[in-house]
């Protein structure tokens, strides 16, 4: 596994993308980070000193089968880390998401929020486990996966795991699989919106709240709308 | 004239689930005239509405639709809207996440592509809701918000004649608009409705109460009870509903 130490007061920013093709789009739009190519198995051990701060986004690709391991360490007090992305799995994906989050101190924060759509006869897990120490007090955790599940045939694990060994702490995690909603569907057709351009709406907005953690500019509306279009031709 | 009817519905039955509401309705709507159709709660109202604008729960089991002489039965709700047909909804959904301006943008232009023409330039559009939100005095904020999200009953009836405005259609069916509007919003809903009115165009208005006909004035009156229309007459047939109620027609 790459260990990457954060030093104290430093910040970490890198994105972690899996695609079957190169995103040459996506050159000079700020976002920098590993390129993990389809099929690989990715680790990666982040430990955080006192007020370091680490902003991991993830995104992975339709035709990327990967899996992706995150050990995330708050070492220091002050550290934060907010660690999000999405999955899109229009076809036969296999995707697995594991992050292992430990609160070690004091005031320390994390947020994840995962969002994934899919579909055909892709299957996905997500696996969030969160330690919080018992000397770990006056700490934030958060944990959000969201999936969209669009066919019969396609499979979505989400597992949360909380442990919780201090008292002063602030806590709470949500897993939700569900479809598109029809009523929305039908009064956007009513409009005038032919059926597939209203769940590619749907979708879009659905994925906006993850896109929108990152830093406003150029770089997002980039990435936006590489995975915009991503959304309206594989699914 | 026959090329002057916008609808005719001959003998529509329809059901949802098990149960059937309409039992055999008839109506026809020609070029220029405001109808209004009016009964009891349960007498099939709402049903008639959706199935004019083909909501999937519900099965028509008999009878035909035609609109300016095409099945309208076999066309899906985005062919009915291109066609012309538009409905206000009673209880417009909330579309979270997407904005008023991105809702309007693609549903003017998917038109405009079904219909074999170019899309709006950016600036075309903009002028446009500007124009159609001034129209119904919408504010300019709105344009950012979220569809119908947080929307007051008001605001989200106003955001309805907004839509009708920008998409022009021949045929308003209007689905008891006045349920939960105050009487300012009330005035603005009925001039926005009543400066869209051509001779070329027709309105169906579908409603339980009176209000929204002091401003709205029919042509042509029609009581629907247990899923028929069991009456048509002229505008006094309004004040005969409010003075004896549903059960002194038959």
């Amino acid at each position: 596994m790459d260990e990457i130490i954060i030093k104290s007061g430093k910040t970490f920013r890198s994105m972690f993308l899996a695609a079957a093709h190169d995103a040459p789009e996506l050159t000079g739009s700020g976002i920098c980070g590993f390129d993990v190519l389809s099929g690989r198995e990715f680790s990666t051990h982040v430990v955080l000193e006192e007020n370091a701060s680490a902003d991991i986004p993830v995104l992975i690709m339709p035709g990327a089968d990967t899996r992706m391991d995150f050990r995330i360490e708050l070492a220091g007090p002050g550290a934060s880390c907010r660690l999000f992305g999405l999955y899109l799995c229009p076809d036969t994906e296999n995707v697995t998401i594991n992050v292992e989050l430990f609160h070690r101190v004091h005031h320390c924060s994390s947020h994840q929020l995962f969002k994934g759509i899919v579909s055909g006869k892709a299957r996905t897990g997500f696996y969030g486990r969160i330690v919080v120490d018992p000397d770990a007090q006056v700490t934030e955790a958060y944990q959000e996966n969201h999936n969209l599940l669009l066919s019969d045939t396609a499979r979505v694990d989400t597992q949360p795991q909380l442990e919780i060994y201090a008292d002063d702490v602030k806590c709470s995690h949500g897993a939700t699989i569900g479809k598109l909603n029809e009523d929305e569907q039908f009064y956007m057709r009513s409009r005038g919106i032919p059926e597939n351009e209203a769940k590619v709406l749907q979708m879009v907005s659905f994925i906006s709240s993850v896109l929108d953690i990152l830093p406003e500019g150029n770089g997002r509306e980039k990435l936006a709308a590489y995975v915009e279009h991503a959304v309206r031709t594989s699914f | 004239m026959e090329n002057d009817i916008l609808l005719k519905i001959e003998g529509l039955r329809a059901r949802v689930e098990d149960k059937e509401i309409l039992k055999g309705v008839d109506l026809t709507v020609r070029k220029g005239e405001t109808h209004v159709v009016m009964g009891p709660n349960g007498a099939g109202k709402s049903t008639l509405s959706s199935v004019l604008a083909g909501k999937p729960q519900y099965t028509v089991t008999d009878g035909a639709v035609t609109f300016m002489g095409r099945d309208l039965l076999k066309m899906s709700p985005e062919e009915r809207s291109w066609a012309g047909i538009f409905l206000s909804f009673q209880y417009p959904v909330e579309i979270p996440g997407v904005s008023i301006t991105n809702f309007m943008k693609t549903a003017v232009n998917s038109r405009r592509k079904a219909l074999g023409e170019e899309p709006l330039t950016a600036a075309a559009f903009l002028k446009l809701m500007k124009e159609k939100m001034a129209l119904v005095q919408m504010r300019q904020e709105f344009a950012k918000r979220e569809v119908n999200v947080g929307f007051s009953g008001g605001e989200k009836k106003r955001n309805e004649i907004f839509q009708m405005a920008m998409l022009d259609p021949v045929l308003s069916i209007l689905d008891e608009t006045d349920s939960g509007l105050d009487v300012d919003a009330l005035r603005i809903v009925a001039e926005g409705v009543n400066t869209l009115k051509t001779p070329e165009k027709a309105t169906i208005v579908i409603t339980h109460y009176q209000r929204l006909l002091d401003y709205i004035v029919p042509d042509i009156v029609h009581v629907l009870k247990d899923g028929r229309i069991v009456k048509t007459a002229g505008k006094e047939l309004v004040a005969q509903i409010e003075e004896q109620g549903y059960d002194s027609i038959n």
